[in-house]
């Protein structure tokens, strides 16, 4: 079990003709990733989320609040002692193509890190090649056709296989997969989407999943839990399959509703939601690219107002903070929260 | 803005392209029949190394050594056939009669030079006289787009998005008045929903300055936003061709399906969807004879092993595979592909 509470971070730009400024990249962020469960954070670039995955992957520190792995907090604990905690997160990169050293074989890039688990929990060092061999089955490849092969020998969908044996080579308990899949073949994707879920039932492992493509969470289990992110804030939060079928903040639906519609087997939801463009969309205050430096950092109002198609005056002045509605299963972070049927509809077939 | 005649139609007949490599020449593009009708929207969806970029590029005659245009004619409305192009006329065409907006658009910009320098550079390049002009032009296009225009064109590539970028590499595609437009992956690497906003873009400029478009892409949902016609490359072949809505109620080659029932959806049973057994073939492993999609395909039969498919044209679709020759056969394959196991 790993969880966070308040998880703040912010990253100050020097130089340039503005000079230093401060770019919040995470606003207090609380999160709990559930042992064999699936969490999926969701946003577009820039809103946070692979910050968020890297702090909880150790990789990087926040500004503020506290990231608690087994009932202990992070905090308390020397750089030295943190270690062994963090090395049950794993991080697996979206880039399979530069995530393997090209001058190794695949036998090499495994037997390193199983060498020294082997050292760590007393095993013999023939252990490491067995192992070897039974990771890379559980990842669906033949061991005795990858093992001697160089990373280039390899399609993208067996790298990024090869990526996730790696990192089982610990024994993690958290994987963190940022945008695991946005580079593989799309004929195999679900293929790689398969495999984490058949790790978490197989072996208990949480996966963590961070991805702009929404559709692409459920495939790690229908069960997992979806954090939507706008600039650093968690706006909805609730089981995926809730804030799919039922999003009730405007900027899931935004999100839900950007996503193309495949006309001739579907047909549009009736009431698709778009943002109103970056007020004057002009390089300096373009949200995508730059989520700090808007207007609405300073007035205190709600973050997607000034995108928000719905927005009232109580928008522009007032924050929304995550909080349940009700009896809805989800959170959400809106005062005019209001579902809408924004997903396209399968055309029933003929 | 806009000339008086018509978009151009594009007609593609027997086009291989080779590259060299250790192993002998090997096509990437082999013997593509296309056309692109006046005035529509075709989307080009494939995967890695089935050849679809190498195709857009032939339609500029732009195929960079160790690869070449090995035999077959691009006839484009206006231009004649690019493929016999050369020299200076070449140069000229590009641009002025076809835009090219590249891969990656985010990044091809220089990064020394503001937009608007660029758009003088262009300008320059083909010969324009009046710059205020071509200037004005620039502006307007990007202001149609939904972005300051004037200053757009005073800025540095670091200093606009991704979403902007790709809206300066439609101007740059644009300003010349070309009619023809290619778009070599537009939306990679933007959001959800800046790449709504750029499809949308690119379906209202298509109309409003009539051109004729194609659109190449690895994600069949941009080509279902955008296009009127839909083509599937697989091993360097067109597999499948026809109406995008049709194409995409009905798909009739096996890799077609294939690839509908491994994309992600929102909706349905996930149980349903899975992904293709083994893996897009490389320029390496492209079989010589019979049908490319064999190794991978749940209706492969022995005539598939070495007679290439015949291309089966009903009305305005067509599709290149041994197993869909009649009804019976399309019968035959919503069975097979619905009980597939995953691989």
């Amino acid at each position: 079990m790993i969880g966070g509470t308040g998880i703040t971070k912010t990253f100050r730009q020097r130089g340039g003709v503005l000079g230093a400024r401060e770019v919040p990249a995470l606003r207090g962020v609380d999160f709990a990733i559930p042992k064999g469960g699936a969490v999926s954070f969701i946003g577009e670039s820039g809103c946070g989320k692979t910050t968020l995955g890297r702090i909880i992957a150790g990789l990087e520190t926040c500004d503020a609040g506290e990231i608690v792995i087994d009932g202990v907090a992070m905090s308390s604990l020397s750089h030295r002692r943190r270690q062994p905690y963090f090395r049950r997160v794993q991080l697996v990169h979206q880039d399979p193509y530069s995530a393997l050293n090209p001058t190794r074989t695949i036998h090499q890039a495994l037997a390193a890190p199983l060498a020294l688990r082997a050292r760590q929990t007393g095993r013999p060092r023939a252990w490491a090649d067995e192992r070897a061999g039974e990771l890379l089955g559980m990842v669906g490849l033949d061991p005795g056709y990858v093992l001697p092969r160089y990373p280039h020998q390899l399609s993208g969908g067996m790298r990024q296989r090869v990526v996730i044996a790696r990192a089982l080579t610990v024994d993690p308990e958290v994987l963190v997969a940022d945008e695991a899949v946005s580079m593989i073949d799309v004929s195999l994707r679900l293929g790689i989407l398969a495999l984490l879920k058949d790790l978490r039932e197989r072996l208990g492992v949480s996966v963590l999943f961070i991805t702009h493509d929404v559709a692409t969470a459920r495939y790690i289990g229908t069960d997992g839990e979806l954090y939507v992110i706008y600039r650093g804030q968690v706006v909805e939060r609730g089981p995926v399959e809730t804030v799919i079928s039922a999003p009730v903040h405007p900027y899931t639906q935004a999100l839900l509703s950007a996503i193309p519609v495949l006309h001739g087997l579907e047909s549009p939801g009736e009431q698709r939601v778009v943002p109103v463009e970056a007020s004057g969309d002009h390089p300096s205050d373009d949200t995508s690219g730059h989520p700090g430096g808007h207007p609405s950092d300073h007035a205190g109002g709600c973050l997607f107002a000034p995108r928000c198609p719905f927005r009232t005056e109580r928008c522009e002045r007032e924050r929304p903070v995550l909080g349940h509605d009700g009896d809805t299963p989800q959170r959400h972070a809106c005062f005019h929260p209001e579902r809408r049927s924004v997903v396209a509809v399968p055309v029933s077939r003929r | 803005m806009a000339s008086e005649q018509g978009p151009p139609g594009v007609r593609i007949r027997g086009l291989t392209v080779v590259y060299r490599t250790p192993a002998g020449e090997l096509p990437a593009v082999s013997g593509v029949d296309l056309d692109l009708a006046p005035g529509t929207i075709t989307g080009v969806v494939g995967e890695s190394g089935s050849g679809k970029s190498t195709l857009a590029l032939s339609l500029l005659n732009a195929v960079q050594p160790p690869g070449r245009i090995a035999a077959g004619s691009v006839e484009i409305d206006g231009l004649g056939d690019v493929v016999a192009l050369g020299g200076e006329g070449l140069r000229r065409a590009r641009g002025r009669h076809v835009g090219y907006v590249f891969q990656a658009a985010q990044n091809s910009l220089n990064p020394l030079k503001t937009v608007g320098k660029q758009v003088l550079d262009l300008g320059r390049s083909h010969g324009v006289e009046d710059m205020r002009g071509l200037l004005a032009d620039a502006r307007g296009l990007l202001g149609r787009m939904g972005l300051d225009g004037a200053r757009v064109l005073d800025s540095y590539q670091h200093e606009l998005s991704g979403g902007m970028r790709q809206r300066v590499g439609i101007m740059l595609a644009l300003v010349l008045n070309a009619r023809l437009v290619v778009l070599d992956e537009p939306t990679t690497a933007l959001d959800m929903i800046t790449q709504a906003t750029i499809l949308r873009i690119v379906r209202e400029v298509h109309a409003e300055r009539g051109l004729t478009t194609l659109v190449i892409t690895h994600d069949l949902g941009v080509v279902a936003e955008v296009a009127d016609r839909l083509a599937v490359m697989y091993g360097g072949r067109v597999v499948e061709h026809g109406p995008t809505r049709d194409v995409l109620a009905g798909p009739r080659h096996p890799y077609t399906r294939g690839l509908l029932g491994a994309i992600p959806r929102l909706v349905g049973d996930i149980g349903e969807a899975r992904a293709l057994p083994g893996r897009p073939p490389t320029l390496a492993d492209v079989p010589a004879d019979g049908c490319v999609f064999r190794d991978r395909c749940p209706l492969r039969m022995d005539v598939c092993e070495t007679g290439s498919p015949p291309v089966v044209t009903r009305g305005s679709r067509s599709a290149a595979c041994h197993a869909v020759r009649d009804d019976e056969g399309d019968r035959r394959a919503v069975a097979a592909t619905t009980g597939e196991d995953q691989a």
